[in-house]
């Protein structure tokens, strides 16, 4: 479980993230929606420990990201912004070397994964060398390295074509029963499709918090409603 | 913390940048002794060692500055910061993994102590092993210095031309400490002080063949001082 209870950020004197709790449970698909600058990477940096809060407290699994970084990091698979990965290394390199980071002793697990984000055609190949398409999904592999509790995806779909964005959803539909899925995005359909929570945040603070609206469209229309 | 050593040392051997940075230091310090070597009137490694610190502190920050410093323009620190690693596994990792490299640069250099010993028996003298083996491990000492140091650098900054320039230019003062020509425009208790702080001073005792607990110590509590402000740095969340 995750629980976000009146976090406030402050960088300076802006306020990135103003006031804001929530908790999530098992099988929570939670898309993290809003603007730019609306405060979601910054939300899940200080989920991850990887900031610290200006007030207010976070607790992953009933540890605290920042006392108990490793305890916290272990539960985790993470994707981060803009999917940052070491360019030099070839994609079996990298996948081996975050499986022995994350003490997955099991090479067929890697294999299935490889699989299942379809990267095993380009396995061999230097990652400075991939599409962002394939690049994003290394990204992906590695968050699902492991097998963690909560999966934290900041846009895992920018930058891929619709039939790539199709395969990514479902896989994150058939990884997520028993896991926390939290994935930010601007694509409002992606939501929709596999979503059933969704936050709303804007200028720091969620503006809504709640079941996925069924309607098809109903999300743009929330959207656009709260978020002026 | 083994997986990240290895990851980074086979960053300097899967890349052109290791072998360049390794061959250069192997031809410019064999090239340095040799030029003189009989110029210098006796069978001594004396003289290489002495040029060592120089090049290290060249080769060293060479390195040594991309080991934070890329991490932090490419970001690739918030993938490693989300792994479950703590910072001192992080920092350990990448030091040894240098210290490492340097260790196969000083093995580049072997050929002048082998060559010097079978001259010399040819010759019906010989050099004394004990006396080379010790100056080895006084660079060796030196170089962790340095890359503490050098890494302390890259840690502060994104770029890594500052890290190099940076590291550089504190290495430089802390050799010319020692030397009479910045010594001698201080006041005499500086004097002092400086040249018990200058890693030239403290590695003379290595050259000289001298075991110095001291000097060790000298040497073990720079590596860790900067070792421990390193992970201070990178524990620090903003």
């Amino acid at each position: 479980m995750i629980s976000v209870a009146n976090i406030v950020k402050k960088f300076g004197q802006t306020v990135a993230v103003n006031d804001i709790s929530f908790t999530t449970k098992k099988g929570e698909i939670i898309g993290f929606l809003g603007p730019n600058g609306a405060g979601k990477t910054t939300t899940i940096r200080l989920i991850l420990g990887l900031i610290k809060p200006t007030s207010g407290t976070i607790t992953v699994e009933k540890s605290d990201p920042i006392k108990d970084r490793l305890d916290v990091l272990t539960q985790i698979g993470y994707l981060p912004e803009n999917n940052p990965l070491y360019g030099e290394m070839k994609v079996s390199e990298y996948l081996q070397f975050i499986a022995e980071m994350k003490r997955v002793s099991d090479p067929l697990l890697i294999d299935e994964i490889v699989k299942d984000v379809s990267i095993d055609d380009k396995y061999d190949v230097k990652i400075e060398e991939l599409s962002r398409g394939y690049r994003q999904r290394v990204g992906l592999a590695t968050a699902l390295l492991g097998d963690p509790n909560i999966l934290i995806l900041d846009e895992p779909t920018s930058g891929l074509d619709p039939i790539e964005q199709d395969k990514i959803k479902n896989l994150i539909k058939k990884v997520a029963k028993k896991k926390i899925v939290i994935f930010s995005t601007h694509i409002l359909s992606e939501v929709e499709d596999i979503a059933n929570r969704l936050i709303i945040i804007n200028k720091g603070k969620i503006v809504y918090d709640g079941k996925k609206p069924a309607r098809k469209g109903s999300v743009e229309t929330l959207f656009k409603k709260l978020v002026k | 913390m083994k997986t990240l050593f290895k990851k980074e040392l086979q960053f300097y051997l899967n890349n052109p940048l290791g072998y360049i940075a390794l061959v250069l230091f192997g031809v410019f310090t064999n090239f340095m002794f040799v030029k003189d070597i009989f110029v210098y009137g006796s069978a001594s490694m004396r003289p290489f060692f002495e040029i060592l610190p120089w090049l290290f502190m060249i080769f060293i920050p060479a390195v040594s500055m991309r080991l934070f410093a890329e991490e932090r323009r490419t970001n690739t620190m918030e993938t490693l910061l989300s792994l479950p690693i703590s910072e001192m596994q992080i920092v350990f990792s990448k030091f040894l993994a240098t210290l490492a490299v340097t260790a196969i640069g000083l093995v580049l250099t072997l050929g002048l102590p082998i060559s010097m010993y079978a001259l010399t028996q040819q010759a019906g003298s010989r050099i004394y092993l004990p006396e080379i083996f010790v100056g080895y491990m006084g660079q060796l000492l030196l170089a962790s210095g340095f890359i503490a140091i050098s890494m302390f650098f890259s840690v502060k900054t994104k770029n890594q031309i500052i890290a190099f320039l940076g590291s550089v230019i504190i290495l430089f003062f802390l050799i010319i400490f020692s030397t009479d020509f910045a010594a001698g425009t201080l006041p005499q208790f500086l004097q002092g002080i400086f040249n018990y702080l200058s890693p030239t001073t403290q590695v003379d005792n290595f050259i000289r063949g001298v075991l110095d607990i001291r000097s060790m110590y000298y040497f073990v509590s720079i590596t860790v001082l900067f070792i421990f402000l390193t992970v201070v740095d990178l524990e620090k969340r903003p």
